[in-house]
């Protein structure tokens, strides 16, 4: 329990996380279903990025007369992608539930269970 | 879902993960395993062996080229997957007795003055970030989001409706391809320089070149970006 409270950040992306896994499976509504699955996203971007920090560091653009310490470019650049990946996937699902309204008149997870 | 089932989830999911980080090292920790193998060689030599002050973007177009070149790539299909799934051509066809968006709301004259008024001020900001990603900090995705901004907002005060697009389509198309192509093309230059897919020349002399080639990456993908974003902008409006 004390390295827990050590790492309360780390702790708070947990919660974040379960937020946003709560919504997706929780709710009917397929935007609200998203928005979830883009907490849980931003939940592990944010979990990556601070595994990079490093105490009193800055970012780690060396010109000529920087001085360290440096946080780890790694996680900044994989988390770069990660979200470029996230916005393909919330564009990609908007589109559809876009078509799913058209063709079925409704967003909720239950009743489209019912529609064909 | 149940409520209990809910819970039941969540709790399967949280409790793993809060023993998970208990463990890990504490945030911050300059001993941890993320700063002492390759991120710390990354800090230590990335300037000799990349020429790229911004160690991210050093990772990005450099040392992990490959990665970006495969996140490109899933932008890029994920636009064209909406421009199908959008598409009138869609088995099924769209139904008809649903409307389109209609044109909506005019856009107040207050603040399509404000858009025209800051557009080139943007447009200079999201070029700069662009051109000066590999020493400060931006890099190409930051700058093409930052275009692919002005873009919409451009669109939405001088939206001209399907019939007169503000780019012709096949090229926007192939400005959609940007980055996809500018890898391609770097990609195989390196290759016939270096012997590697995306290698980059290391000798003094070519680090010009070298410098050119990584702008012409960040170029690649801050124009795709920007004209990718645009894209699923449109698309979705019902363009």
């Amino acid at each position: 329990m004390d390295d827990l409270w050590g790492n309360i950040d780390y702790a708070a992306f947990v919660g974040l996380f379960c937020i946003g896994l709560y919504v997706v499976v929780a709710k009917q509504n397929l935007i609200k279903k998203l928005l979830g699955l883009n907490i849980m996203e931003t939940a592990v971007f944010a979990f990556i990025v601070t595994s990079g920090m490093v105490d009193g560091g800055t970012a780690p653009i060396i010109g000529p007369g920087a001085t360290g310490p440096f946080a780890s470019p790694l996680p900044h650049a994989l988390i770069v992608t990660g979200i470029v990946v996230a916005v393909s996937i919330t564009a990609l699902a908007l589109s559809l539930i876009v078509e799913i309204y058209r063709q079925c008149g409704t967003l909720e997870a239950d009743e489209l269970k019912g529609a064909e | 879902m149940k409520k209990p089932l809910v819970a039941v989830t969540l709790a399967a999911a949280a409790v793993p993960m809060l023993i998970g980080v208990a463990a890990l090292p504490r945030p911050g920790d300059p001993t941890a395993p993320a700063h002492t193998h390759v991120a710390a060689h990354y800090i230590e030599a990335g300037a000799r062996e990349t020429g790229a002050d911004n160690r991210v973007t050093a990772v990005l177009l450099n040392y992990r080229a490959f990665d970006t070149f495969g996140e490109v790539l899933v932008i890029f299909a994920a636009l064209a997957a909406v421009i199908a799934v959008r598409s009138p051509a869609t088995p099924g066809g769209r139904a008809d007795d649903m409307p389109g968006p209609g044109p909506g709301l005019p856009i107040s004259p207050v603040v399509a003055f404000i858009i025209r008024l800051t557009a080139p001020f943007i447009a200079l900001f999201g070029a700069f970030v662009i051109f000066r990603g590999h020493v400060s900090p931006g890099g190409g995705f930051q700058g093409g989001v930052i275009l692919g901004a002005l873009l919409v907002l451009l669109s939405l005060v001088l939206g001209r409706g399907a019939e007169r697009p503000l780019l012709a389509v096949p090229l926007a198309r192939w400005l959609q391809a940007a980055a996809p192509l500018a890898f391609t093309g770097v990609g195989l230059l390196g290759l016939a320089l270096t012997g590697a897919l995306l290698g980059y020349p290391a000798e003094p002399e070519r680090h010009a070149l070298r410098e050119l080639m990584m702008i012409t990456l960040d170029v690649g993908i801050g124009i795709g970006g920007a004209m990718i974003i645009l894209g699923l902008f449109l698309e979705m409006r019902g363009d």
